[in-house]
C-alpha cells in the first residue's frame, strides 16, 4: 500500500504539475470517471489562487481586463506555488513577477500599479501604533529640536515609480477612464501608510521625499534642516522642514519622536 | 483534556467583512458568529478592530482553514502559536478546523484535501490532534470536508474514520450538513448512514451551506443559497442530534446580511418544528 506520505506527495504533484500517477490511487464514482473527479481539485487550485489575486489586485485587474489579468495571474500561479498558510500573503510577489516577466515587463505601470495595491493592502492590516500628535511634539523644548529623531508609522511604505501608475490607479479606483500609460521624466516618490483605519497614499515632492528617507533612517531634525537647505536653498529651509514635519504629523505618518543625547 | 462540552449557542453566521457595518450599526438578531481564524492572523488595522467590537456584543467561535491536521508535513509551530495567540485575544467558545490536509513540502494548496480512511492515516491524525490540543490547551473541533475522490486503499467508511478520530483523540466534531450531502452524492453513500454513524456526544456545531451541482458531481462552493435537499437533511440532523449550534456558511457571492439572516431564520424554523421551541430560544 502506498504510504500516506507518498500518497499526499502524488496528490499534490497531480494538482501542481498535472502528473497523473495519483489516478492509480483514486476510484471512479458511479457517475464520473476519476479524471473528472480529480480534475475538480486541479481546477479549484488555479481558480482559487487567481481569485485571491483578483481580490488583492482589483485595480490591476480592471486595468488589464479579464483576459490580460488572467494571463498574468495564471502565469504567477504556475511560477509561485503558495508557501504560506494564510492566503493573505499569497500574492506578495506579484509586483516583482510582473516587473520581470514578459510581456508585462515591457509595461512598467503594470508592476507599479501592483506595487501600489500591495502597499495599500499591507498598510491596511499592518501593525497598529498611536500616531504622533502636534501636542506630543510641542512638549519638546525648542532647544532640543535639533536632536529630535522621528519614528515613521509602522505601516509607512516608500515607493518610487517611473510611470504614471498612481494616476492610473486613482482613475480606476474612481471608475473613470485611466490616462494612457506614460514614462515620467523624473521618478516619482510615493508614500503609503494607514491613517486611522484607512490605507492611503500620497505623492512626495523630491525635497520632501529626501527628508522623509533621511528621517526614516533616524537622522536628527537639525541635520534634516541642513539637508533641506542643501537640497533647495537655505532660504526658508527650516520653515520648509517644519512644514513637512507638520504635514506628516497631521496625516498620521509618524508614530513617535525622541530627543537623542547631545 | 478536562474542558467541558462547549455551550449550545443557538443560530449564528460566518462573519464576513461585507457585513461589519451592518452588524455593528444594526445589532441584528444573530446569536453568535464564526470567524475565519486566518483572516485575523494579521498584524493590526481594521479587521482586528472590527473583531474586537463584534466580540463585545456576540459570542465567537474560531474556524481555521489551514491547520492541515492530516498532512504528513511537520506541524507548523509558528502557525499554532499565532492561532493560540488569536484565541487568547478572542476567547472563542471553541476552535475548529477541517479533517483534511492542505499541502506538503512547504506548499499550501489552499484547499481542503481528502484523506484515505486507513489505519495509518487514523493513527497519524489522532497523534497530530493530540499535539495541537496540547498547544491550544483545549479540545479541537474537527469538521468533515466535502470530497470529490475516494481512495482505493481506504479500509473504513468516512463516518467510521471520523468517529475513531473523535474518540481516540478526544476532540469535538463540527458536523457540516452540506459536506455530508455533497460527499454522499459524489461517492454514492447514504447521508443517513453518515448521520447515524458519528457520535452525538462529540458534535458541537452544524454548518449549513449551498453548493454547485455539476453534471455527475457536486462542488462545495458555498456561493449559493442552501438548497431544499440540504434543508431536508438539516431537519434529519436536528431530529437525530437534538439542539446543536447552527451556522449558515457563505464564502462567495456574499449577499446582503438580510438574505443570510433569512436563511438563518429558516434553520430556526426547522429546528423549532423539530424540537420543542422553548429549548432552542437562545436569543428569542
Amino acid at each position: 500500500m502506498t504510504s500516506l506520505k507518498e500518497l499526499q506527495a502524488r496528490f499534490q504533484a497531480g494538482i501542481l504539475t498535472g502528473d497523473d500517477t495519483i489516478l492509480d490511487e483514486v476510484k471512479d464514482s458511479a457517475r464520473e470517471p476519476r479524471t473528472v473527479l480529480f480534475g475538480v481539485y486541479r481546477h479549484a487550485y488555479v481558480a482559487r489562487l487567481v481569485e485571491i489575486l483578483g481580490n488583492d489586485y482589483e485595480q490591476l485587474h480592471a486595468y488589464l481586463g479579464d483576459e490580460g489579468f488572467a494571463k498574468l495571474a495564471t502565469a504567477y500561479v504556475a511560477a509561485h506555488p503558495s508557501d504560506r498558510r494564510n492566503a493573505r500573503w499569497y500574492g506578495r510577489h506579484l509586483p516583482g513577477f510582473a516587473k520581470e516577466t514578459p510581456p508585462f515587463a515591457a509595461h512598467p505601470e503594470v508592476s507599479e500599479i501592483a506595487a501600489l495595491e500591495k502597499a495599500l493592502d499591507d498598510a491596511f492590516d499592518g501593525p497598529d501604533a498611536t500616531p504622533l500628535t502636534i501636542a506630543d511634539l510641542a512638549a519638546t523644548p525648542p532647544e532640543d529640536w535639533p536632536r529630535l529623531t522621528l519614528e515613521p508609522h509602522p505601516t509607512a511604505i516608500r515607493l518610487t515609480f517611473t510611470s504614471n501608475a498612481a494616476d492610473i490607479w486613482s482613475a480606476l479606483k474612481d471608475e473613470t477612464q485611466p490616462p494612457a500609460p506614460a514614462h515620467l521624466p523624473e521618478p516619482q516618490a510615493i508614500i503609503v501608510w494607514r491613517q486611522g483605519l484607512m490605507a492611503r497614499f500620497r505623492l512626495l515632492a523630491a525635497e520632501e521625499a529626501m527628508m522623509w528617507n533621511e528621517a526614516a533612517k533616524g537622522v536628527r531634525f537639525g541635520v534634516l534642516c541642513e539637508m533641506v537647505a542643501m537640497f533647495a536653498g537655505e532660504d526658508g529651509a527650516e520653515v520648509r522642514a517644519a512644514t513637512y514635519l507638520k504635514d506628516w504629523i497631521e496625516a498620521g505618518m509618524l508614530a513617535g519622536c525622541r530627543v537623542e543625547p547631545a | 483534556m478536562t474542558d467541558h462540552k462547549p455551550p449550545y449557542l443557538g443560530f449564528g453566521l460566518g462573519l464576513r467583512p461585507q457585513h461589519y457595518q451592518e452588524i455593528l450599526s444594526g445589532n441584528p438578531a444573530i446569536d453568535w458568529f464564526e470567524v475565519i481564524s486566518e483572516n485575523y492572523m494579521i498584524p493590526g488595522g481594521q479587521p482586528l478592530r472590527m473583531l474586537e467590537q463584534i466580540r463585545e456584543r456576540y459570542p465567537l467561535v474560531m474556524h481555521g482553514v489551514s491547520l492541515s491536521i492530516a498532512s504528513t508535513a511537520p506541524l507548523d509551530t509558528e502557525y499554532l502559536t499565532a492561532l493560540k495567540s488569536l484565541a487568547d485575544r478572542v476567547e472563542p467558545k471553541w476552535i475548529s478546523d477541517h479533517l483534511c490536509w492542505t499541502g506538503v513540502h512547504g506548499v499550501n494548496l489552499h484547499d481542503l484535501l481528502p484523506v484515505p480512511y486507513t489505519q495509518e492515516a487514523l493513527d497519524h491524525v489522532v497523534d497530530r490532534v493530540s499535539q495541537v490540543q496540547d498547544v491550544l490547551g483545549r479540545r479541537l473541533t474537527l469538521e468533515n470536508v466535502s470530497s470529490y475522490v475516494s481512495f482505493g486503499q481506504s479500509e473504513m467508511t468516512e463516518w467510521e474514520f471520523v468517529t475513531e478520530v473523535a474518540n481516540r483523540a478526544d476532540c469535538w466534531l463540527l458536523f457540516d450538513v452540506n459536506n455530508v450531502y455533497v460527499s454522499a452524492f459524489n461517492h454514492g453513500f447514504s447521508t443517513d448512514e453518515f448521520l447515524h454513524g458519528v457520535p452525538q456526544d462529540r458534535i458541537v456545531q452544524f454548518h449549513v451551506a449551498g453548493h454547485s451541482h455539476e453534471e455527475g458531481h457536486i462542488v462545495d462552493t458555498h456561493d449559493h443559497p442552501v438548497c431544499d435537499e440540504v434543508w431536508d437533511f438539516y431537519r434529519e440532523a436536528v431530529t437525530h442530534f437534538g439542539p446543536v449550534s447552527t451556522m449558515i456558511e457563505r464564502d462567495d457571492n456574499i449577499p446582503p446580511l438580510a438574505e443570510v439572516v433569512a436563511e438563518l431564520d429558516m434553520a430556526r424554523k426547522i429546528a423549532r418544528e423539530v424540537q420543542d421551541g422553548t429549548r432552542l430560544s437562545a436569543a428569542e
